[in-house]
């Protein structure tokens, strides 16, 4: 017995390499039956004592040894292991009666439901039952479809006589108290029925007639047990279904539920499992005594009941039938974020890892972190004893484990370890042999996964070399805080050590810094220069600086350490004295001698560049030709984050990712070190403002204040003109807002250039750094209007901010506006409203967390398997192919180098070509042989679709070399030279002249395009990449930065939509309600304002009170009526054409209104008459004054949902419509109305009313929009799969539980997610098979998954293995990679 | 239809022997690993050629990043286990760093066995596959 309990322990053992043989391939969730239970079971537990009195277990107890133990002390009595290697081994508890298991309570109504209570078959007529039976036991159907069916089948079970017994069923349902199930026999119409019914309305006091019966646990499991098995199988129950209800309870191991004493006292301290089980035995022992001492009925059936809610306890102890619980049941482990699934299977503890503060260090490189001595002693990493180590780890050894570098454990291959504290080193390392493994200390170049969280995306982990260094902290280059998103400011990050050789290198590899500086996000460079690094590149790059041969030598040092050789350029200056500009240091850096064959070439236009290009005045347009910095003061353009065209993408993309990585040591170590000596910082005098600007303000302010006291003023005469779509009090806080902005920006534009070139904060928001120009004004001049959810601070007291002003107040200073600047200081009514709008800050940042954080792991979790396989498509874990070609090109996001997720920015590319091979005149092309030689090279394989080039990038390409065609003929007739042929022999200056600007030689022409190609095909995305995942992250990141609020819609009036994370969870949730429908509607005569207003009259909802001028009820002596008088000037204004006839139709074909035709009276085309139905007297005052009430709402013209509609004129003239509502297809039935270019912004509308195309394209374009609309660019593909993922079943699935139920397949991946253990149950009822192929069961299971570097497989190819001569290199060699 | 397909590529894939990988081999018998693994290589060989792959190979001629990451973290686990080294060494000594040199010359004798959905594969061998040398690229025209 023991032996075989020790392999079925593999199951829970992490994967490792021996496991061989066995291979989990899939998991069957099913019922136990009680015989089962009995068999697997090592005792049976009947005994309620768990200690004797000599402290030990007491047999039969619930922590009999022969479960395992349940603490240290305990051997386990089956296996003889110990407490930490037994795994235990279950018990049984035999119950006296049947009880209910909560988990398939539901299922065992609905089985009840669809079964004869007296002989046990399905209520179905045999033809139908016949049909479900063949449905059900289609191969094909999935389990989404049989639920369906069973679903059906439930409905169609409601036969009150069974087919074939004949006798009556009732309804049965849920008692309404308690865990039991209750048959109702009132509504079926039976004899006996009626006649108790007629006996008992005889009596006088009505008691109300209850002919319910009880369907005990016991009457079920009697029932389910006669059932047949086609009837389990046509309700798709996998197994019998009394396995549903429960007889005998499998008690856990031990182990499970470990025991312990509290000090030395006698009593022990039991797991809730435990505790629960002790009342369930005591129950059973009573109940048993009772039914065999023959206790009165009602007793047991208390006892029974009691049974039941504690079995239900030990379940579910949160269930509703359980009187507020202690406990945890057996579902409280499971579910639930430290539940079993989500804590100790989809996430584990693990070794081998340090946390502590991190802090900069500029002179590491970007890929090190600098690990302190003290972790490097305890993080090991097992390494191999061969011959090339086997010194150095007997080193190691003698050092032993207190002393750097040395090493913890030895393991022999034999399996036995050897601490090296208590062992005698020097044997040890005498006695070491090749095939040892050491634990040795971290050394320098060892590899290190490197994590802050949260970790939001891939970059949040990645793989660093280790420098173990002195000291407390963690250190890393400041160029890679973007990526981990961290400061300096007491944070604290993880370190991680793969403890295998194949482990460090798929890190090294796959997750190291260098192969991640561009965010798959969209492919802008994220690991870049920032902060003070910025700055000192600013301030070397300024026009005006110079230095000497020893500065500039000084200075070129701080490069590298003086560790690489470097060419000093000729100075820019050579009389009177050598000097060297500060740009020629960047032309160094950029490429510092001869040898590195770096070519960079860029034009960059910088945050302070105006106008005239290379001769800006503000010198902010960076050219780097040929690795020269020709013009241009370096900033965050440039060297930052964040950015396609900067200097370290460009060195990425044309060369790699080693020459960008140096290049950005390169620059940390400069710039750390020359601002050191430098000096830059920042003082009260930076912000003192002059006299002029507190003129100009102080000017600026009176002026503005006037003009809003005007305003309001104007206002509370009434003689505020109203805005369109606005009332007069939104009318004047608009205008309000606008001069109160309007002073800010003055005064700020003031403040900006009055202040002085050198001052620190204006060139730190000049190069990037640090700082905008609104924080600088903010300090120096006026901190402006402070906003509470978008509007100026709101009435905290009665009518009014704070009670320092007048009732209803609206000037300035009572509403929010600090004149004042920080430096001058705020008054206290001014700081109250300052921190009124930095709460709405942080409240915004809390609740955006959790929400967010919710939202990626929904994302993740629907499409953590997807990924891309080696016939290009993209599918999920179950094969279901959701892309045929990832993002219709196959491109990888991060690898785009264009805008808008374009393969190749080609102007750049092609300024390269003509700057690294520059042509002579001789050569240059004429436009035809150019577009013949094009023509050529794009007939080759390569670039046909066979070749896997996308029609998209021929194009692209094609359209830019015939733009450089129109260019070159431009430029030839404006030099009035032949446009088609260049003259090859005599050479004119002309022709020289017209080759300079825009001639390409036919080398050239090749190149470019030979690059472009072959670039363009090492951009396809790999094969095995889990793009799900890497979308799913590129779209939740973003999230965390959006701010909830709403925005206004540009332009138009009042016309809000909902933006932000709202909106995209509305949109990711598949929301049926969202918070504001907008179709966008073109017009077919869109120049013409009358067709506009006519087509809004007939869209808008229209109501009567809208239009009419006057709606009065009349009592006259004979009949009274309501008189309605329409406002014919309105309509005909609104060109609505609304007449009486048309009202009167409205009225009648209102639902609540129940009036017919002769009720309502036309007078004259603009006057109607109602009349009040017939009815007494006493009501027609009544009824009168409710039609008068409904009349009003009553809509007359218009679509019902279109709650509003504007009329936006575009600059061009153009006019179209903007509809506040839904109903799309009303809409775009609309005459007037240009039908195919009408948009809806709601996704779920589009798919009911163009399909599921349309509803794909609508979320990509919905989600885009809203991320546009916060500065954020996403690359297309990733919202493309999100949108394929939502619609690829057919219909429009949301990211919710629901969706995801319906998209995946596998039990535990859902029951991972959510509602853990209604899909456990489910799985188990009818008998689900679980694949272990998805991402998360792979996790939960501890097996390797099938993407990435899963997909594949190795094999060893046999070849003769060659002879080498070579002598081995010196033993303590390091690596530097 | 789908659910078949799904169905015949697990079985495709499970259904095959269980080949012993190459690192168990060389970890169970760390020592004497110089004439050994052939056995063991020379059994897998056979049987990979009782299914040839007989259609032409559709699979992209590049070397994929993972592919890359694998073959190289197997090769230096093997190294590590004082596996016989492919190519002439120049004083390195990191398993990883023999394993890239190993494979810019293109003597890592491995096999990679790309899966296609259907459960069929191609066999490509490593020095078939084109491996991006990205320390070459160079923009320039020579």
């Amino acid at each position: 017995m023991a032996p075989v309990e020790e392999k079925l322990r593999c199951t829970k053992e992490p994967y490792i390499e021996d496991v061989g043989s066995r291979k989990i391939k899939s998991i069957r969730f099913t019922t136990l039956s009680s015989e089962e239970i009995r068999k697997s079971a090592e005792v049976q537990v009947w005994n309620n004592r768990i200690y004797g009195n000599d402290l030990q277990p007491v047999e039969n107890g619930l922590l009999d040894r022969r479960m395992g133990s349940a603490n240290k002390k305990i051997q386990c009595a089956t296996c003889h292991g110990k407490f930490t290697e037994c795994p235990g081994h279950f018990g049984y508890l035999k119950l006296t009666l049947p009880v209910f298991n909560v988990g398939y309570f539901s299922s065992i109504l609905d089985i009840l439901k669809c079964i004869c209570k007296t002989c046990s078959r399905i209520l179905l007529p045999e033809e139908d039952r016949r049909e479900f039976l063949r449905k059900m036991r289609n191969p094909k159907a999935d389990a989404l479809q049989k639920n369906a069916l069973l679903k059906k089948i439930r409905d169609k079970c409601k036969m009150f006589r069974c087919p074939r017994c004949g006798s009556s069923n009732g309804v049965v349902k849920k008692a309404r108290t308690g865990l039991a199930i209750a048959q109702h026999f009132t509504k079926s119409v039976d004899e006996s029925a009626e006649e108790i019914r007629s006996a008992l309305s005889h009596k006088k006091d009505k008691q109300s007639f209850q002919a319910a019966h009880v369907i005990t646990p016991g009457a079920a499991f009697a029932l389910f047990k006669r059932m047949l098995d086609e009837d389990c199988e046509v309700l798709n129950l996998y197994d019998r279904p009394e396995k549903l209800i429960v007889t005998e309870i499998a008690v856990p191991p031990a182990t499970i539920r470990p025991s312990g004493f509290v000090g030395f006292g006698r009593t022990s301290n039991e797991d809730s499992i435990t505790s629960i089980l002790k009342n369930i035995i005591n129950t059973n022992s009573i109940l048993r005594e009772d039914l065999e001492g023959g206790a009165p009925a009602s007793k047991c059936i208390d006892c029974w009941t009691h049974l039941q809610i504690q079995v239900v306890e030990y379940i579910n102890s949160d269930s509703p039938s359980v009187p507020e619980s202690k406990h945890r049941g057996l579902i409280q482990r499971l579910k639930g974020k430290q539940g079993r699934f989500r804590g100790n299977l989809s996430g584990k503890r693990v070794e081998y890892t340090g946390r502590t503060v991190i802090s900069p260090d500029p002179n590491l490189k970007i890929t090190e972190v600098a690990i302190p001595v003290l972790m490097a002693l305890v993080l090991t990493y097992p390494e191999r004893v061969s011959y090339y180590n086997i010194e150095k780890l007997r080193q190691c050894i003698l050092n032993g484990p207190d002393k750097y570098p040395g090493a913890n454990f030895v393991q022999k291959p034999d399996g036995s370890t050897m601490h090296l504290k208590y062992v005698n080193k020097k044997i040890v390392a005498n006695d070491l042999k090749y095939g040892d493994i050491v634990e040795r200390h971290l050394e320098d170049g060892d590899i290190v996964l490197f994590n802050r969280q949260p970790s939001l995306h891939r970059m949040s982990i990645m793989c660093h070399r280790a420098r173990i260094m002195p000291w407390r902290t963690l250190r890393f280059n400041e160029s890679v805080c973007n990526p981990y998103n961290a400061d300096f400011d007491g944070d604290e990050m993880n370190l991680h050590v793969p403890q295998t050789e194949e482990a460090r290198t798929e890190a090294l590899m796959l997750m190291g810094v260098q192969n991640n500086l561009c965010t798959p996000k969209n492919g802008e460079i994220l690991v870049a220069s920032t902060q003070d690094f910025l700055t000192s590149s600013f301030l070397i790059t300024r026009k005006d600086t110079f230095y000497d041969r020893a500065t500039f030598s000084l200075m070129c040092s701080f490069m590298g350490d003086a560790m690489d050789s470097i060419d000093l350029p000729t100075p820019a200056l050579i009389k009177p004295v050598e000097l060297w500009t500060g740009k020629q240091l960047f032309s160094v850096l950029v490429r510092p001698n001869a040898c590195t064959r770096v070519f960079l070439n860029l034009i960059v236009k910088e945050k302070i560049y105006t106008d005239n290009e290379t001769m800006c005045p503000c010198d902010g347009y960076v050219y780097f030709r040929n690795s020269e910095l020709i013009s241009g003061q370096l900033g965050k353009v440039t060297l930052g984050n964040g950015n396609k065209d900067g200097l370290f993408s460009v060195l990425l993309r044309d060369y790699n990712s080693h020459a960008a990585a140096s290049c950005m040591n390169r620059v940390a170590k400069l710039s750390a070190r020359w601002i050191g000596n430098h000096g830059f910082s920042i003082g009260i005098d930076d912000v003192q403002p002059g006299e002029y600007l507190n003129q100009q303000k102080k000017k600026k302010i009176d002026e503005g204040y006037r003009e809003c006291h005007e305003h309001i003023s104007s206002y509370s005469k009434g003689q505020l003109t109203c805005e369109p779509g606005y009332n007069a009090a939104q009318t004047l806080e608009l205008k309000i807002t606008s001069v109160l902005n309007q002073i800010r920006t003055t005064a700020g534009n003031v403040c900006m250039n009055t202040l002085h070139w050198r001052n620190s904060p204006l060139i730190m928001s000049q190069c990037g750094s640090k700082g905008s120009a609104i924080n600088i004004s903010q300090m120096v001049a006026c901190v402006g209007q402070q906003s509470v959810g978008g509007r100026r601070a709101p009435n905290g007291f009665i009518d009014r901010t704070l009670p320092h002003f007048p009732i209803n107040s609206k000037t300035p200073a009572a509403k929010g506006f600090v004149a004042n600047s920080f430096y001058t200081g705020l008054t206290a009514t001014e700081f109250f409203f300052h921190t009124m709008g930095g709460r709405e800050g942080l409240v915004d940042t809390a609740v955006k967390t959790a929400e967010t954080g919710y939202m990626s792991r929904r994302l993740i979790k629907s499409l953590e398997d997807l990924s891309v396989h080696y016939d290009q498509t993209v599918r999920n874990a179950s094969s279901g192919i959701v892309q045929f070609l990832y993002g219709d090109d196959g491109m990888d996001p991060a690898k785009m180098e264009g805008k808008d997720g374009i393969p190749l920015n080609l102007s750049q590319l092609f300024m390269k070509v003509m700057a690294t091979c520059p042509h002579r005149v001789l050569d240059t092309l004429s436009p035809s042989e150019i577009l013949q030689i094009m023509d050529d090279r794009l007939s080759k394989h390569d670039m046909s679709p066979e070749g896997g080039c996308s029609a998209a990038f021929k194009k692209l390409l094609t359209d830019f070399v015939n733009s450089r065609v129109v260019l070159m003929r431009n430029t030839r007739r404006a030099l009035k030279l032949d446009e088609d042929h260049t003259e090859q022999k005599d050479i004119s200056l002309t022709e020289r002249i017209a080759a300079n600007i825009s001639g390409i030689s036919s080398k050239q022409l090749q190149v470019f395009l030979d690059n472009c190609i072959s670039r363009y095909h090492f951009k396809k995305v790999e094969t095995g990449a889990a793009i799900g995942a890497i979308g799913a992250q590129s779209i939740g990141e973003p999230g965390t930065q959006m701010t909830l609020k709403t925005f206004h819609f540009a332009g138009v009036a009042s016309m809000n939509v909902t933006l932000g994370v709202p909106r995209i969870r509305e949109i990711i949730n598949a929301a049926k309600n969202i918070k504001t429908p907008i179709i966008t509607a073109k017009l077919l005569s869109d120049r013409d304002a009358l067709s506009a207003s006519i087509v809004k009259g007939s869209i808008e909802k229209t109501v009567l009170g809208e239009v009419a001028k006057a709606i009065q009820i009349v009592i006259k002596s004979h009949r009274p009526y309501i008189s309605v008088k329409l406002d014919m000037g309105l309509i005909k204004a609104l060109h609505m054409r609304i007449s009486a006839d048309s009202v009167q139709l409205s009225i009648l074909n209102h639902p609540k209104i129940k009036l017919k035709p002769e009720h309502i009276r036309i007078l004259r085309s603009d006057k109607l008459r109602i009349y009040a139905p017939e009815a007494d007297k006493s009501q027609l005052q009544f009824s009168l004054h409710s039609l008068k009430a409904m009349l009003p709402k009553v809509i007359v013209k218009g679509i019902p949902t279109a709650e509003r509609v504007v009329i936006d004129k575009t600059k061009q003239g153009i006019y179209k419509l903007f509809i506040e509502g839904t109903n799309l297809l009303a809409v775009m039935g609309t005459p007037g109305i240009d039908a195919r270019n009408t948009k809806i912004n709601h996704v779920i509308e589009v798919h009911e009313t163009l399909g599921v195309e349309a509803a794909r394209q609508s979320i990509i374009d919905e989600i885009h929009d809203t991320m546009r609309n916060h500065g954020m660019s996403i690359d297309k593909r990733h919202m493309m799969l999100l949108a394929d993922v939502m619609t690829y079943k057919g219909e429009v699935l949301g990211i919710t539980r629901f969706g995801i139920a319906k998209m995946k397949t596998s039990v535990l991946m859902l029951a991972s997610f959510e509602k853990t253990a209604e899909h456990l149950f489910n799985a188990s009822y009818s008998g689900r098979e679980d694949k272990i192929d998805g991402v998360s069961e792979c996790i939960i299971m501890g097996i390797p998954m099938r993407l990435g570097t899963g997909i594949l497989k190795v094999k060893q190819r046999l070849e003769q293995i060659p002879d080498f001569k070579y002598v081995p290199g010196p033993v303590l060699n390091r690596s530097n990679i | 239809m789908a659910d078949d397909d799904y169905n015949d590529m697990d079985m495709g894939y499970e259904d095959e022997p269980p080949e012993p990988e190459i690192e168990e081999g060389a970890e169970e018998e760390p020592e004497n690993n110089e004439d050994l693994p052939d056995d063991v290589v020379g059994a897998e060989t056979e049987e990979k050629e009782q299914e040839p792959a007989e259609r032409p190979r559709k699979t992209s001629k590049y070397m994929t990043k993972y592919e890359r990451a694998r073959i190289l973290g197997t090769r230096a686990l093997q190294i590590s286990m004082n596996a016989p080294v492919m190519v002439e060494l120049e004083g390195e000594t990191d398993p990883l760093e023999i394993a890239m040199k190993e494979l810019r010359e293109r003597k890592i004798p491995f096999t990679i066995r790309r899966y296609l959905p259907d459960g069929s594969y191609e066999d490509w061998g490593v020095d078939e596959l084109i491996v991006e040398d990205s320390w070459k690229r160079q923009v320039g025209g020579d």
